[in-house]
């Protein structure tokens, strides 16, 4: 826990300044999970306030202060999926509708290395962004909080109030579908 | 076909890529600011529309119990009290028949 359990309780009984404490110490590390779980750097912080106001306005339903990890957890889950949803009918310009040499073009423009690291890191998301395009919304958030944020079996089994087993199986199925597409995506690239 | 374990190895070296190429971000100055003004336009917006259910409610248990009060009250005039049947028979008494009434006789018949 980055707070104690007693700043959560004034949180709920209504402190705006153990609401405000909560927030600074969760902030950067739900702004770092939104932003692997969406693959976009540019809508995090709105996203993460989004959390933020839902818990202000259900904080009253927290069972207790043990739980608050796991439920700050699932509250981001829920808003990462619906800007997801929401996302998914706005079609977007991305680096990886470019071919090589305006990518090359591109970076040359911007010029220098930081910017061609940057320039890398974003088709590094985007390609991952399009991986998980092979699994459902559901499906992409519950595998990138196993894969990426390293969360185990039995801290999802609180997030997602399901049984051990059946966390197992989706994860297994979502794996083995991106894990196929990503291997077409290499047999491409090969051939291409 | 089924995904190799070649392939299951690269995905994983794919998901630390991934996760080292997207670093906790920093949140912006206004990051505070910004949150409270949505709380604040959310509250104010769930306040309103508190109030205005509230008042909703109140129009239309007033406006039900002057419906009810109307309703109950009785009639100032009485032939509002008498049904139906009753005005009926009231009309046409069975004592006083118009249509049979007493035979009149005449007998000094004009002209004769």
């Amino acid at each position: 826990m980055l707070v104690d359990f007693a700043v959560v309780r004034r949180a709920q009984q209504g402190e705006s300044a153990a609401f405000n404490e909560i927030v600074l110490a969760y902030r950067k590390r739900t702004m770092g999970m939104i932003s692997r779980l969406i693959a976009r750097t540019e809508d995090v912080e709105d996203v993460a306030q989004e959390v933020f106001l839902r818990m202000y306005f259900s904080l009253d339903q927290l069972r207790a202060p043990e739980v608050f990890e796991p439920w700050l957890y699932r509250l981001t889950a829920n808003a990462a999926y619906d800007y997801l949803r929401k996302q998914r009918r706005r079609p977007e310009f991305r680096m990886s509708d470019l071919s090589e040499q305006q990518v090359m073009m591109a970076d040359a423009a911007a010029g220098g290395k930081a910017e061609h690291d940057r320039q890398q890191r974003k088709k590094l998301r985007e390609a991952v962004d399009s991986l998980l395009g092979a699994v459902s919304e559901a499906d992409r958030i519950l595998l990138l909080m196993k894969e990426v944020e390293g969360l185990s079996l039995r801290e999802l089994e609180k997030i997602y109030r399901v049984k051990e087993n059946a966390l197992k199986v989706r994860l297994f199925r979502a794996r083995q579908r991106v894990l196929k597409a990503f291997e077409a995506a290499e047999r491409k690239s090969e051939s291409g | 076909m089924y995904p190799t374990q070649g392939g299951d190895d690269k995905l994983d070296s794919v998901w630390r890529a991934y996760r080292a190429a997207c670093p906790d971000p920093e949140p912006s100055a206004n990051f505070m600011p910004d949150l409270w003004r949505r709380i604040d336009s959310r509250r104010n917006f769930t306040f309103s529309f508190e109030r205005m259910v509230r008042s909703f409610v109140t129009v239309a248990a007033a406006v039900t119990i002057a419906i009810g009060v109307y309703v109950s009250l009785p009639r100032a005039t009485p032939a509002s009290e008498v049904n139906y049947l009753e005005a009926l028979a009231e009309a046409n008494a069975l004592d006083t028949p118009d249509n049979v009434g007493p035979v009149r006789l005449e007998l000094n018949e004009p002209g004769r």
